[in-house]
């Protein structure tokens, strides 16, 4: 089976990603939550949401947004929180579980084997945070500076940028990039735009997730 | 990521298919693809290669991994609005306030 390059590129990459130093979290830390989240897609009997099977917290958010993203409410990030965890490493699981479950679920829709995980690089940090953080309206999660001027989703990992790197990396190479989104003739030649929007909503329909 | 996706394309998807899975949505090959798109989301792996299969057999091999592509990227994006409580600001949840009672989307968890 032959799949494009640019694809290949983008899923080699991201799970490159996950294996390399975090802004917050090593690499060793940032693999555990990878596999915990890959797991979590698989799982043929998957624990309840509301289960911490884990003894980490990062590792518990993991698996819940792996598996049951549709069950996430501001109380649960709150909660998280008030419990100790800071704002940026909830952002980064949520990068590190966005940089896993798209390959993994793009390896079994087309029925292809999953590339080895990476060995963990180093037990560094990055820091790499943007410069100005800021609370915003349409997250949770803080920002980078200024907040609430692009839609939630695009500023939503803004507050990493390798994070939000990864994120859109990711998404040119499996949907469209911004340039392509503005054209509404654009196509890769297979799905039209009214058949990859029918795919689409029928994930975010599935998946019960509201944005 | 329903309304955020619809807005790129500028042409109408049968809304209908997109909440009962049923139906073509309008576009060729559209049964097709709302099967494959049901069982990537599904667990039954079984299931899925017969989806696969049949989707690969009427549009062809790459369109079946565009697809698939499609599907991993709302797998991601869907996560990405959970996970960071993606809401939408005043006017554009006013815009769409006829599509969220359309959708039925308003009492799921994600809408707290």
């Amino acid at each position: 089976m032959e799949v494009r390059a640019d694809l290949v590129e983008a899923h080699r990459a991201s799970i490159h990603h996950v294996g390399s130093p975090g802004a917050c979290l090593t690499a060793t830390q940032r693999i555990r939550l990878s596999e915990i989240a890959r797991d979590a897609y698989v799982e043929a009997e998957p624990s309840p949401p509301w289960v911490r099977r884990y003894p980490a917290a990062a590792e518990n958010l993991a698996y819940r947004l792996a598996r049951h993203a549709g069950t996430f409410s501001v109380d649960l990030y709150d909660r998280a929180i008030a419990e100790g965890m800071s704002a940026l490493v909830w952002v980064e699981v949520v990068g590190v579980v966005i940089a896993t479950v798209p390959v993994v679920a793009f390896a079994r829709a087309v029925g292809s084997d999953l590339a080895p995980f990476p060995v963990a690089d180093g037990r560094s940090t990055t820091g790499r945070v943007a410069p100005d953080l800021v609370d915003a309206t349409l997250n949770w999660v803080p920002v980078a500076a200024p907040a609430d001027r692009t839609a939630a989703v695009v500023q939503a990992l803004s507050a990493l940028p390798d994070e939000w790197d990864n994120l859109w990396r990711l998404a040119a190479a499996q949907y469209m990039s911004d340039r392509q989104m503005n054209d509404p003739a654009w196509t890769r030649g297979t799905l039209s735009r009214p058949q990859m929007e029918l795919v689409a909503g029928r994930i975010s329909k599935l998946r019960e997730c509201f944005y | 990521m329903l309304s955020w996706s619809g807005q790129t394309s500028g042409a109408p998807v049968d809304l209908t298919s997109i909440v009962t899975g049923e139906g073509t949505g309008g576009v060729p090959f559209g049964a097709e693809l709302l099967a494959f798109t049901d069982a990537i989301a599904d667990w039954d792996d079984e299931e899925l290669a017969e989806a696969r299969e049949r989707l690969r057999s009427t549009a062809g091999e790459s369109f079946m991994v565009d697809a698939a592509a499609v599907a991993a990227n709302f797998e991601m994006m869907t996560r990405v609005a959970d996970g960071t409580g993606a809401r939408f600001d005043d006017k554009t949840r006013e815009a769409r306030a006829g599509l969220t009672r359309t959708l039925h989307v308003d009492h799921w968890e994600s809408a707290r």
